[in-house]
């Protein structure tokens, strides 16, 4: 496995409903980060379709895997990397079961999917209006070790990212489609989430204007010390690279231990503190 | 929350940019050649035509100018030239005056005294107009409703608010005569008392009955679910004044809304069919 690794934070406009343009758009970039030798690229939530689909959700979601991540395999065999980006799907039960999922595909092919847990149905959000929750917070074993993965509004609970962290994730990644009104939320809360889990953490935001909303960009890698070890422009497309140095987690393991200072048995009443909300 | 002034200020820089990437962006999508407005000489109108040539270049904005003998007034005629010649955009002058009386005359039952529906007939006869130079010339049509006005119903349905895209209806009045400032509108505009030229000497702020900076807070604390007898208090009003005010909004809600209809098949236009406004399906 390897404990250097170089990635690729890719934000993009999507055309709305437009796969094939967006997974060639994808491919573009994917050939691009390849000649800089990186080894993941991370696309945001939903870029195989954009984020407003609407009803269109569901005729544009498909089975995972499926159609269109045999399309983004054959890419990640050819070039070999590891590649993120999201998509609606639809589940094998039932087409109009859908979910908001992020998809990581490898060198070897397709790896796995992450079903986003917390789905905004607030402000300008329909989520729950289409997607079904995701129950599950898988990690995923690489050669550039456990990754986990999150969702946009799953960056509000703490516990999501925690989940991950105590799995083993080193690297979590989390893909988004953040209108700008909310700015200030996800740049507070990237840092927060790197500190919190001693861990790195790479936020993907879309970019581009879908039904008056301006999604903002402004890509980041940030180190398990908070800082930001790269940035991606706000409101352009734009690819930012990082590397991530997994020797870089110990010294902050021992400057603030959050793992190790850790008190699960205080937190058992979570569950029901919150029954009676 | 403290209604105060302060809640209304904008980074006026950023909200710019904001607005000039929408118009862009939506002109690029709908492959629009460019985009016709109606100009006024008031504050909102030129602040919309000034973000309209920043976002896609002055020579594709025709601004239309259409006054009529009732409403005349050389300040507006002043105005209109001055920013013309200021942002750079195509300006037609186009008198309404014929083309009203002629339809007052072929009205069936035509009440002269009935001064709200002849306004009225004056704000949709111009947005006919703006349509007309908007199908044949490839424009979309750019409406210069604000948001205090749009919130409380202060404008004529399928008139001044007819449009395809409406780019500083997210903004108070106060907060778009700050925008206008930092576009370099001259004051003698900016701050201007506003009004919707449907009759004679007809001043928005004295039908409304409060001066804006006051609107713009009872709308702002609406906005953000304060109670009337909260807003009441912190602006030292008396709550009937927030009463009307929330009612005017409430009872308007039918003019921002596409028309209704009663729910009889699968899905409902306007109801719960719902879609991207532009989806690029392959």
């Amino acid at each position: 496995m390897k404990e250097k690794f170089k990635i690729a934070l890719a934000q993009f406009p999507c055309k709305i409903g437009n796969k094939k343009y967006n997974i060639d758009k994808m491919a573009k970039h994917i050939k691009q980060v390849k000649k800089q030798k990186a080894n993941i690229i991370i696309f945001p939530e939903m870029s195989l379709t954009g984020y407003t689909t609407r009803d269109l959700t569901y005729e544009l979601a498909e089975e995972i895997p499926g159609l269109s991540t045999e399309k983004i395999e054959k890419i990640a065999k050819k070039e070999k990397l590891y590649i993120i980006y999201g998509m609606p799907e639809h589940s094998e039960k039932g087409k109009a079961i859908l979910y908001n999922t992020a998809v990581l595909i490898g060198p070897e092919g397709y790896i796995g999917k992450y079903r986003k847990m917390h789905l905004p149905t607030h402000s300008v959000f329909e989520e729950k209006r289409y997607f079904r929750l995701g129950y599950k917070t898988p990690i995923f074993e690489t050669n550039i070790g456990k990754l986990g993965i999150i969702i946009c509004y799953d960056i509000f609970f703490p516990e999501t990212t925690r989940a991950l962290r105590l799995q083993g994730a080193k690297f979590i990644i989390c893909i988004s489609a953040s209108p700008a009104v909310r700015k200030e939320f996800f740049e507070t809360l990237t840092v927060a989430r790197a500190i919190e889990n001693t861990c790195f953490l790479a936020y993907v935001n879309l970019v581009g204007i879908e039904n008056g909303l301006q999604f903002w960009g402004g890509s980041r890698l940030i180190g398990p010390n908070g800082h930001i070890v790269t940035q991606s422009k706000y409101d352009e497309e734009d690819i930012s690279f990082g590397n991530i140095d997994y020797e870089d987690l110990k010294p902050v393991e021992a400057f603030v231990p959050t793992l190790r200072d850790l008190r699960p048995e205080l937190y058992a009443s979570l569950q029901e503190f919150s029954k009676k909300l | 929350m403290k209604l105060t002034k302060k809640l209304l200020q904008i980074d006026p820089e950023a909200t710019q940019q904001k607005i000039t990437r929408f118009i862009k962006d939506y002109v690029n999508k709908t492959k629009a050649k460019g985009i016709v407005l109606g100009i006024s000489g008031g504050v909102d109108s030129a602040t919309t035509a000034a973000l309209a040539t920043k976002a896609i270049g002055e020579n594709k904005v025709l601004g239309l100018y259409m006054p009529e003998k009732e409403t005349y007034n050389k300040t507006d005629h002043k105005h209109v030239t001055l920013l013309a010649k200021k942002f750079k955009f195509q300006l037609k002058t186009i008198d309404l005056t014929q083309t009203l009386s002629s339809l007052y005359k072929n009205i069936p039952n035509y009440n002269p005294k009935d001064k709200l529906s002849r306004g009225n007939l004056k704000a949709r006869t111009r947005m006919l107009i703006w349509y007309y130079y908007a199908n044949h010339q490839n424009r979309i049509v750019a409406g210069s409703s604000d948001k205090s006005e749009t919130m409380i119903g202060y404008y004529t349905k399928w008139g001044d608010a007819a449009a395809d895209i409406v780019p500083i209806m997210d903004l108070y009045k106060t907060q778009v005569r700050q925008l206008a400032l930092h576009l370099d509108i001259p004051p003698s505009i900016a701050k201007r008392p506003s009004t919707p030229a449907l009759w004679s000497s007809q001043i928005a702020e004295e039908e409304i009955g409060l001066k804006y900076e006051i609107l713009d807070l009872i709308l702002y604390g609406l906005e953000h679910l304060m109670s009337s007898q909260t807003i009441a208090k912190q602006l030292q009003l008396p709550t009937k004044t927030i009463a009307t005010i929330k009612t005017r909004w409430l009872q308007t809600e039918h003019k921002r809304q596409m028309p209704l209809t009663t729910k009889l098949e699968y899905r409902t236009i306007n109801t719960d069919f719902r879609l991207a406004r532009t989806t690029e399906l392959k």
